[in-house]
């Protein structure tokens, strides 16, 4: 059957025997799993083998990208991944936008790409249409990641999608990403490491095949319906303008954010662009032109105590050329710093002196830590690695984390944040590790009245009994929010967005709701998809996601909430704003469980929700 | 394949539309290129559309291709203001 929107294909490389191959993609699969996220999930949990070291030749790469992916509906990029990642040691999912790379994958014919295997020397792949090659990459190897990017486009041409990673992938540095198209990180907790670790430099695509939709007409009514609701919004015009700065206003007093801003970058298809190509207008780096994904990432160093913003643009877009995780290189680096200030860290490998406000300290640690030099050999390894190293006396010295990784939203995290909502919580309870963006709901905003949730709630396609349940109180006198039930339709929400292709942030998916989501890929695909369905199969994703960490040993994470987030200052309720306790989140992360249809203890599926989703063997 | 820059395209024979181009406002986004490839191919294919856009660091160039008719659905897809039409006075 040839459905629509879907390229068609799933592509297959082994690194270590040097074989490509490809096959048609399953029509039922894809159907079930929806596509996108949702049938590379599917495909991981197929090929890893539980209990693998992610850094194993064994260890696939699963890419996918949606069936939305390469039309022209807003905001439909997404590029996603998923493989057994090295920080966390869990089954993750990667994600990204990107310029490029989407889209041309699916001109080149293919939905999913399936990487295994360790090539001999560093190698990169490269798709153009149906020729798919492994190229030899050691004229790459050590460069960063904008110039393996330059690199490659002036070799093969433009337009073209590029995956690449900088020297801390390749050094398999576990706070390594991989970037898309340059500008758009993927993968925190390890995903440049596992490239890395198969000699896998860079991916290239180039296609022109073109993607068809199933039913024109109706793609095109609703597409006019998009456009409208967006040209209509209020706050268009400001978010194209300021993008995550709208978020967080970090722009110092004597920056000219529009000034600097060389030209602004959008995903394919976005209608609200945030990246950046910047120039550093004066000082020692006058001139320097930096892309990034957003100026807000360009300036998280002024949070450590950089007092410079052209220093701080400077720091990050290092970082970024190495392909370093920012929120975790900071963290490793003022644990290091602790470490060295009670004696515990032998002062000779300290070189030079650690100051997290230093540009040159930072700047000499970031390329010690990609090219694992001294000390940097250990710090790569992330906080596991350095306690592993140093003992037990690191302990009480080490920040608090999540699946051995540090939750950057947060009381005392770098985006300080003290409001416990579904991003919150949903940093303990992802899979993945603490990360934010599969946990979005209202509580994304601060202090948004209760009785607007009903609305967003609904866009998102949560039912009525379900809308009862997380917002009753038992008390008509008092409000209440249960994050915990709410956080269940977060990711369901997220699991539908992804398995399309469509961006999950908040300012994107507001133009989106899940009815329309179920006609969008119903017009697109051509399978018959209502609502109900489309929140069942995303449901399933979900579920096989967990049950993919289940068989690695995941199992109740109530246990793990990090103590810090219930000591002054520490989080607080959504609603009444009084100090969370320990009790209060743990009650949410029973009511998750519960909500999803898994063990309320254990997090595990039951037995009957498999049976019912679909997924016993 | 002519070059447009912020000149205008429009042969007043052709289409309804003169449009013209601002790249200092383009993203790369690249919705004109695929509303443009489906319009005139039926299939998402930005390598097929009569618009080309190409952003290379702060450089941005945006083309048109010969066979452009001016329908100017590439105007009707673009967020940024990177492209405006104008019904032409000289209609046919």
């Amino acid at each position: 059957m040839k459905l629509g929107g879907f390229a068609g294909k799933i592509l297959y490389v082994n690194l270590t025997r040097g074989s490509i191959e490809s096959t048609p993609l399953d029509a039922g699969m894809a159907e079930k799993f929806i596509g996108g996220l949702g049938t590379t999930v599917k495909l991981a949990y197929d090929r890893i083998k539980p209990g693998i070291d992610a850094l194993s030749p064994y260890n696939p790469i699963v890419l996918g990208v949606g069936p939305l992916v390469g039309t022209s509906l807003p905001a439909t990029s997404r590029l996603y991944a998923v493989t057994k990642l090295p920080q966390s040691g869990t089954i993750g999912w990667c994600g990204a936008g990107g310029m490029n790379f989407g889209y041309l994958l699916k001109n080149a014919g293919y939905d999913h790409i399936i990487i295994e295997g360790r090539a001999d020397h560093p190698v990169f792949l490269k798709i153009t249409d149906d020729r798919v090659t492994i190229c030899d990459a050691n004229h790459l190897q050590g460069k960063g990641v904008e110039q393996t990017y330059e690199i490659l486009r002036e070799e093969h041409g433009s337009p073209a999608g590029v995956v690449s990673i900088g020297q801390a992938g390749e050094n398999r540095v576990c706070f390594s990403m991989a970037y898309v198209d340059r500008f758009s990180t993927m993968g925190r907790g390890g995903f440049g490491a596992v490239m890395g670790s198969k000699n896998l430099k860079a991916i290239l695509v180039r296609g022109s095949k073109g993607i068809r939709v199933a039913d024109r007409k109706k793609y095109k009514a609703l597409n006019r319906e998009i456009l409208k609701t967006i040209r209509e919004y209020p706050y268009l015009k400001e978010w194209q303008d300021l993008g995550l700065l709208k978020s967080f206003p970090l722009v110092p007093e004597d920056m000219d954010y529009r000034k600097i801003r060389k030209r602004r970058i959008a995903c394919v298809s976005c209608p609200i662009g945030d990246k950046d190509i910047v120039e550093i207008p004066d000082g020692d780096f006058q001139g320097t032109l930096v892309c990034s994904s957003s100026v807000v990432n360009l300036l998280t160093p002024t949070i450590y105590g950089f007092e410079d913003y052209r220093e701080a643009i400077r720091c990050i877009s290092l970082l970024d050329q190495y392909g370093l995780d920012m929120f975790e290189f900071f963290g490793v680096m003022d644990f290091a710093k602790a470490l060295d200030d009670k004696g515990i860290i032998p002062k000779q490998l300290i070189d030079p002196d650690i100051h997290l406000d230093s540009p040159a300290s930072m700047e000499a640690w970031a390329g010690k830590i990609s090219s694992r030099e001294g000390l940097g050999d250990t710090l790569a390894d992330g906080f596991s690695g350095i306690m592993a190293e140093f003992g037990d006396e690191t302990i009480e010295h080490a920040p608090y984390t999540v699946k051995s990784m540090l939750p950057y939203a947060g009381p005392r995290g770098p985006l300080p944040w003290n409001l416990f909502g579904t991003m919150e919580l949903g940093q303990a309870l992802d899979p993945r590790g603490p990360h934010v963006g599969a946990s979005g709901s209202p509580t994304y905003f601060a202090r948004r009245p209760l009785d607007v949730f009903p609305r967003h709630l609904r866009r998102m396609g949560v039912p009525e009994e379900a809308i009862e349940r997380i917002l009753s109180s038992g008390s008509p006198e008092k409000e209440d929010l249960k994050v915990g039930r709410l956080l269940k339709y977060s990711h369901r929400w997220f699991s539908i967005l992804g398995s399309l292709g469509i961006c999950a942030r908040a300012q994107i998916n507001r133009f989106y709701n899940a009815a329309l989501c179920a006609e969008l890929y119903e017009s697109v695909t051509g399978i018959k998809t209502s609502l109900e369905e489309l929140r069942f199969r995303a449901d399933r994703v979900w579920t096989l996601l967990r049950m993919a960490n289940v068989r690695e040993g995941l199992t109740g994470e109530a246990g793990a909430l990090p103590e810090k987030w219930f000591e002054e200052p520490g989080f607080h309720d959504y609603v009444s704003e009084k100090p969370l306790t320990r009790e209060d989140a743990e009650r949410m992360v029973e009511d998750y469980y519960e909500e999803q249809g898994w063990d309320r203890q254990t997090g595990i599926p039951k037995s009957d929700r498999l049976r019912e989703l679909g997924l016993t063997e | 394949m002519a070059q447009l820059g912020t000149a205008l395209k429009g042969d007043p024979k052709v289409g309804k539309f003169q449009i013209t181009a601002n790249p200092q406002n383009c993203t790369g986004c690249l919705r004109c290129q695929l509303a443009c490839s489906e319009q005139h191919t039926k299939a998402f294919n930005p390598s097929a559309a009569r618009i080309q856009v190409n952003v290379s660091g702060v450089d941005c160039i945006i083309h048109f291709t010969n066979e452009c008719n001016e329908c100017a659905i590439c105007v009707d897809n673009c967020f940024y203001d990177a492209l405006q039409k104008k019904p032409k006075e000289n209609k046919r």
